[in-house]
């Protein structure tokens, strides 16, 4: 029985869509069995149109500055707060004054950055690039596609999962829509051919008003729209219909359980950003209730294609995201959970060093925010990359090489998550080709 | 019937070389030909004056009083109409007169036209087809009269069968080519062929957006919602609803936004980028690319308008935004395609790039130098959001250019050449017709067109018949009368498209008349209530991928692009806002209607439930939503619906209906 006839199977039959997947989910295991006591959340907040990440972090002094400024002119970033990492580099690093609101998680070892991480299928020098003799990414600097390449985890194959959903499916968590859930709509990173993220409006709760009460219009009514909903043999029509079924079973449940949660709304501001986090708050405040024991949530942040006039909306994005990061972590500190939930950012890409007058275009390598109580924070992961023009690592123009590739970076927050060592390259098949798999960025 | 007979008289007499020009002159010896060309102005379009017309006849030739010479048949061809519609007999009659006792023969000869079989007795008849194709037929006879004498008399002939839509074809035309047709519209409609209804549209005027932007009534300059209530206005009222529709189409493939981005307070702007849509949705596809291009919302949102040559003492060079995306989204896609939108592939199976960085450099380069029109200075930009940028010969790229396919645009070109001959280079690309076929096909007819669809459509877009590529026009006619459009011929168990939440809604407001007492549609969150509004896409991929699969359908090859935003959320939404519209909205319920809000009107609906009952309504709505196509189960859904209800007012019934209606698969689906 394939999974559509299965649901409305289950539909007819009135199973719940939760129990359903669960079954079919047993198809995709893998060789090892999983089995949870404890909670843990990863908590995805992707930065859309390609944060130039590079500017987060950057040389205070010496030859690194001098470098810097003179790939970066006018978009240099001056003042920068000075931080303290375990390992020291050369010129120091400093923060952008725009993120002072993270820098005391930062000092408190809760946060640390992963740099100069990027979209890699094998190690790859400039030689390398120019001669083009090793793999690389298709579609390197175009938005939709290297989006896909971090939300999927691996290259583009013909049938694509994000590695979200393939972690959860490997670990046999996929069966509870509360294990997956988006603040911010469809993306790859949470789908697979079995699993769709739960979609949660900002504000918490959604009434579905025609079937809203107790009474027989109500009850009348809701038997009717399932009936329908149930009723088309069209692929496309049915597709629909399951969806729909889907969204009706899963927002009652979930209704059901956030209107019993603490009230956390002291926590955080007003920006999108915040207010998607409350609620990723508000759902981690009853995952007893819902019986969640992995969860992965989705909240995103637009406007980072900062193509033009980046001196003033890059700071406005960079101190906006760290308000909302910051506000978070106290939020887990309250729900005492901050051990048991990781935040992590992806971005389609780093920016180029080079300006075009008052932006940056696609560039590569950048990099990466990890928040939370089980980090190794304080420190400064992969490699922190020379900020310059024409430099070793620039292919032209300013867009670097990665010298971490993702997959290092998602295998490293999945070991953590529970997935066995044995198994981080069936989820991300590039580490095959990398000497480490992960780097040591999460207390395990 | 009402036949009012086309006779075409011919008087013979023994004159060679009255030279018609014909190709069927050669044929015969000395033949006289005479082409009935009905549409000329001889034919039955003489109202009435048929009978006239053989008063010709006899004072035509005088000199046949009493001679004894032999003359050609004298011979005029009847036909009871010169257009006849579906399933009709067509019958073409020759009369030969004069000729006494003499015999005659007759040799039909097909010149144009589906081929139909032919006799060698003075009438022609066969069945008019309903069923081979939507396009209307043109036939065209040539019938020889010969006498025992050997003379002969030629005449042509020409008549067209008219692919009349009845109403259920009428329905499913205007889902797929109005935004959502309302009752009368369906009834208006059948009765006219496809060709006619489509030819008819594209001569319509145009219903531009702009005039139609009111500014709120205490200010000077409108508000973004002002634009997206002139966008209301149209869709829900322009006669010219093919093109509405099609420009809606392209909306969603030349991607702008004011969703949260700058161009939210360029309103006038954002109203003048769709009449740019809407002013060449019928014209030729490079016009529009050319105006897309240099329109400054474009530019403003991808960034070419104040893109600079490169400067490389301060490290900057041109901004690659636009180079990219004209690319990637709006000519010829990432990957090289046949014709049929297929991937080529190379000799190792792979897909096949169609550009790298050097093109992208190359184009950068093209699109510097441009900022609005009328600035004083490049550095005091005008900021006229409505007309077509303007170049600055010293801020454009005077190096080498790059192209695709090695085209080299020669250094020291001009900012205005160096962009002729880049659209040149895109327009000229093989990949544009298929790329853009098939999301006109998936934006109009159906997320899965069969290959052989997309290449009858392409093969359209690159020559219309007469040499010219890029027609849409001819493009979108070739998307509506395909067979696999009409569902003629074997039809694809997966054929058709989910209707995109913002259209399901403006159909039935157009159905029920939605408005305010104030004449506003301040629909103000679009976007979290549909995960759409017009031209509020959150990025330039628009709301969702032409290659978009939802995980319902893995086990498949399809897609279904609109499902991309069917997110849990959003269905929600959906409901509510269609539950809020079809039952909480309804005018008729309410004792005092407050000036702002908006209502439904269902005063019609609710006389036909009382007067005729339940099933009149039911297959109302049949014809109304579901084309005809409703099945039984839905049927008898509608009625166990209705059983709650019908005790209740009937404003309850009809709204409960629509409403369930409003959700059902069978009714997203637009096939």
């Amino acid at each position: 029985m394939n999974r559509r006839k299965f649901l409305s199977y289950c539909m007819k039959g009135g199973v719940s869509v939760a129990a359903l997947t669960q079954l079919q989910l047993q198809a995709f295991q893998g060789s090892l069995s999983y089995n949870f006591d404890d909670h843990k959340a990863l908590v995805c907040v992707f930065l859309f149109g390609g944060n130039d990440s590079l500017n987060m972090l950057v040389p205070l002094e010496g030859e690194q500055r001098t470098l810097y400024e003179a790939s970066r002119q006018n978009l240099a970033v001056t003042d920068a707060l000075q931080l303290s990492p375990v390992t020291e580099f050369a010129g120091g690093v400093g923060l952008h004054p725009a993120m002072g609101s993270i820098k005391n998680i930062f000092d408190n070892k809760n946060l640390a950055f992963i740099s100069g991480v990027g979209s890699l299928i094998v190690p790859t020098s400039k030689a390398d690039y120019q001669n083009e003799s090793v793999p690389l990414p298709k579609h390197l600097f175009s938005h939709n596609d290297q989006q896909a390449t971090w939300m999927h985890g691996r290259e583009k194959v013909s049938l694509n999962s994000g590695w979200g959903a393939r972690l959860l499916e490997r670990l046999e968590q996929g069966g509870s829509f509360v294990n997956n859930i988006s603040l911010s709509g469809t993306n790859p990173w949470q789908t697979s051919v079995n699993l769709t993220p739960f979609s949660l409006h900002r504000s918490g709760v959604s009434k579905i008003n025609p079937i809203n009460g107790t009474g027989n219009r109500a009850s009348h009514v809701k038997s009717l729209m399932n009936r329908v909903l149930a009723q088309s043999t069209h692929p496309l029509a049915s597709a629909y219909g399951i969806k729909m079924q889907n969204a009706i079973t899963n927002t009652e449940a979930m209704n059901s359980a956030i209107e019993s949660s603490v009230d956390l709304s002291n926590y955080f501001s007003d920006s999108s950003l915040s207010q998607q986090l409350h609620t990723v708050a508000k759902s981690i405040s009853v995952r007893e209730t819902l019986n969640a024991k992995r969860q992965i949530y989705f909240v995103s942040m637009g406007g980072f294609d900062t193509h033009d006039n980046q001196l003033t909306t890059h700071p406005a994005l960079l101190g906006a995201l760290s308000q909302s990061l910051s506000e978070f972590n106290t939020a887990m500190s309250s729900l005492n959970a901050n051990d048991d939930v990781t935040l992590f950012t992806m971005s389609d890409f780093g920016r180029t060093l080079t300006s075009n007058g008052d932006g940056t275009d696609h560039g590569w390598a950048g990099n990466q925010i990890i928040m939370g109580g089980a980090v190794n924070g304080g420190e400064i992961y992969g490699s922190l990359m020379t900020q310059h023009l024409d430099g070793p690592n620039d292919t032209r123009g300013g867009r670097l090489i990665p010298q971490v590739a993702n997959e290092q970076y998602f295998a490293s927050l999945a070991q953590w998550f529970g997935l066995d060592n044995t198994e981080l390259v069936d989820i991300f098949p590039n580490l095959t080709n990398f000497n480490s798999h992960t780097l040591p960025f999460m207390r395990s | 019937m009402f036949a009012r007979y086309v006779y075409i008289i011919l008087i013979a007499s023994l004159i060679t070389g009255c030279g018609g020009g014909t190709e069927a002159e050669e044929q015969v010896p000395e033949p006289i030909i005479s082409d009935s060309d009905n549409g000329g102005g001889s034919g039955s379009d003489g109202d009435g004056e048929g009978s006239g017309d053989d008063s010709g006849g006899s004072n035509n030739d005088s000199g046949n009083d009493s001679s004894d010479e032999v003359k050609a048949p004298v011979i005029a061809i009847k036909l009871d109409s010169n257009t006849f519609k579906q399933g009709e007999i067509v019958k073409v009659n020759v009369e030969v007169s004069e000729q006494g006792t003499q015999q005659v023969s007759f040799v039909w000869e097909q010149l144009s036209g589906p081929e139909i079989a032919l006799t060698t007795t003075d009438s022609l008849e066969f069945t008019a087809s309903n069923n081979s194709t939507a396009l209307d037929e043109k036939y065209h006879f040539l019938v020889t009269v010969t006498n025992s004498a050997g003379l002969s008399t030629q005449q042509e002939v020409r008549f067209s069968v008219l692919k009349n839509m009845n109403d259920a074809q009428a329905s499913r035309l205007l889902h797929q080519a109005s935004l959502g047709p309302t009752y009368n519209e369906i009834l208006a409609v059948a009765g006219k062929s496809y060709e006619q209804w489509l030819d008819e549209q594209f001569n319509l005027p145009i219903t531009y957006h702009s005039p139609l932007i009111e500014s709120f009534p205490d200010r000077d300059e409108p508000n973004q919602i002002n634009r997206i209530d002139a966008w209301w206005k149209a869709s829900l009222n322009a006669e010219d609803q093919l093109r509405q529709r099609v420009a809606f189409a392209l909306s969603e493939i030349f991607v702008v936004s004011d969703l949260n981005t700058s161009l939210s307070g360029e309103p006038e702007g954002m109203a003048a980028y769709y009449d740019i849509l809407l002013q060449h949705a019928f014209g030729n596809y490079r016009d529009l690319l050319e105006q897309v291009t240099l329109s400054p919302v474009m530019g403003v949102y991808l960034s070419h308008l104040g893109n600079e040559k490169a400067d490389p003492e301060r490290n900057i060079r041109p901004d690659e935004n636009y180079a990219r995306e004209v690319m990637q989204l709006f000519t010829i896609g990432l990957n090289e395609l046949n014709l049929n939108g297929t991937n080529k592939q190379d000799e190792n199976g792979e897909i096949i790039p169609t550009y790298g960085q050097t093109e992208i450099e190359g184009f950068a380069k093209v699109f510097t130098g441009w900022t609005f029109a009328y600035s004083a200075r490049w550095s005091r930009p005008s900021r006229n959001y409505t007309l077509p940028m303007q170049a600055f010969e010293d801020y454009h790229s005077s190096a080498e250019k790059t192209l695709l396919n090695g085209e080299v645009i020669p250094a020291n070109t001009s900012a205005e050449q160096s962009l002729e001959i880049a659209l040149d280079n895109l327009f000229n690309h093989d990949n544009v017709a298929p790329f853009i076929s098939k999301q006109l096909i998936q934006r109009l007819i159906t997320s899965n067109p069969s290959p052989g669809y997309v290449e009858r459509v392409a093969m359209v877009f690159n020559d219309n018949g007469e040499g010219i590529r890029g027609d849409l026009a001819a493009t979108v006619k070739a998307i509506y009368l395909d067979n696999e459009a009409r569902g003629l011929g074997t039809p694809l168990a997966y054929f058709g498209k989910i209707k995109e939440p913002l259209l399901k809604t403006v159909q039935f407001w157009r159905v029920f008349n939605a408005k305010t007492l104030n004449n506003r549609y301040y629909t103000w969150n679009l976007p979290s209530t549909y995960g759409q509004g017009p031209l509020q896409s959150p990025s330039v991929f628009n709301f969702f991928r032409p290659d978009y699969q939802p995980g319902e359908l893995a086990d498949t090859e399809l897609v279904a692009p609109e499902l991309q935003i069917a997110n849990d959320a959003a269905l929600v939404g959906i409901i509510n806002t269609h539950y809020a519209d079809l039952v909480w909205r309804v005018a008729e319920r309410h004792n005092e209607l407050n000036e702002n809000s908006l209502y439904l009107y269902m005063q019609e609906d609710h006389d036909l439930i009382n007067m005729n009952g339940l099933s009149a309504v039911l297959d109302k709505y049949d014809l109304l939503f579901f084309a005809g196509n409703m099945s039984q189960e839905m049927r008898q859904a509608l009625i166990d619906m209705d059983e709650f209800f019908a005790s209740r007012d009937s404003y309850q019934r009809i709204s409960n209906i629509v409403y369930l209606i409003s959700i059902s698969p069978e009714f997203t689906l637009q096939q």
